[in-house]
């Protein structure tokens, strides 16, 4: 059986679906029997889940305004 | 490792090919289109190195600047955003020199943190449903600003823009296992974070539980049996 370090070692292996089938099992089984890494596997994958859907740190409109103002007058300046 | 993936990766795979065709034609609107479609990228990247607005503006500026007047020197061997998250990251760096006297990124590596989990009640369900979408936010940003720079860029560019692992190796000229133990560094430190307003209080179920899955650990180390034979279910 894997160690709660190994399935630690291996947790962005199992998230992102790599890694081998027999690792996955390993870790499934694990996973099925240690509350403590079931709930730190399915917290991460949470954590993932919910950082990709809310869009941190989006380009504020007022910074994308000087960078278009920026490139403006750079490609005046070409003219 | 990336000679390899040079040469598993062509050219008319990059979607952004044709526009960045149009622009060393001398098409600047080509150019605009390629701006607007990787403004926010550029910007991600750039204020995780940074940390501040201010500077993270003005490297967004030098980086689209650099990339259009360096486009003629593009290998097609990448694609062209990795190409530019290269630049971002290169301009970042030089002001962040300019700033602190950091030299690259391998000098913002914080010392290694202890890996082990230390927040593991479970979570609510649904728990992002428990805040208002500005408030989720906020969390969300803080947790990944509290992340040592050199975490937060990979972090970003792997679970927020969702670049390849091999990408964000090549955007921050990083080895693979580099970029590996990072990610999985940073992902347990946003977890961390997070789950100090996302877990449930602890009841004493969770921490019997808690108790047993660690002694049948232990038994499964000590004596390396199956753990089916330990369960006892
Ligand atoms: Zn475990």
């Amino acid at each position: 059986m894997l160690t709660c370090q190994e399935v630690l070692d291996n947790l962005s292996c199992y998230l992102d679906g790599e890694g081998s089938e027999e690792l996955r099992r390993e870790l499934e089984r694990h996973i099925a029997r240690c509350a403590r890494c079931f709930v730190v596997v399915d917290t991460t994958k949470q954590t993932l889940r919910i950082v990709a859907d809310c869009e941190p740190f989006e380009v504020p409109l007022a910074t994308s305004a000087l960078l278009y103002d920026r490139l403006a007058h750079f490609f005046a300046g070409l003219l | 490792m990336t000679a390899n993936r040079r040469q598993n990766f062509r050219p008319e795979e990059d979607e952004d090919a044709p526009l960045v065709e149009r622009t060393l034609g001398g098409d600047q609107q080509a150019y605009e289109q390629l701006v607007r479609k990787h403004e926010q990228r550029v910007f991600r990247t750039a204020i995780a190195i940074l940390g501040e607005l201010a500077d993270a503006e003005e490297a967004m500026q030098e980086a689209f600047l650099k990339a259009y007047q360096n486009l003629p020197t593009f290998r097609r061997d990448a694609r062209f955003t990795t190409w530019l998250t290269r630049i971002a990251v290169n301009e970042s760096l030089q002001i962040l020199r300019r700033r602190r006297d950091a030299a690259s990124l391998d000098d913002l590596e914080a010392p290694l943190q202890d890996l082990r989990p230390s927040r593991v009640e479970e979570w609510y369900a649904n728990p992002e449903r428990r805040y208002a979408t500005a408030e989720l936010k906020r969390i969300v940003e803080e947790a990944i600003r509290a992340l040592p720079p050199a975490y937060r860029v990979v972090f970003l560019l792997r679970d927020v823009e969702e670049l390849s692992t091999e990408e964000t190796a090549e955007a921050l000229g990083l080895s693979i296992p580099a970029t590996k133990s990072r990610v999985l560094r940073a992902r347990l430190m946003v977890r961390e974070a997070l789950a100090a307003h996302f877990e449930k209080p602890p009841t004493l179920r969770s921490r019997l539980r808690r108790a047993t899955s660690m002694v049948r650990n232990m038994m499964a180390m000590a004596f390396e049996r199956p753990a089916g034979r330990l369960g006892g279910r």
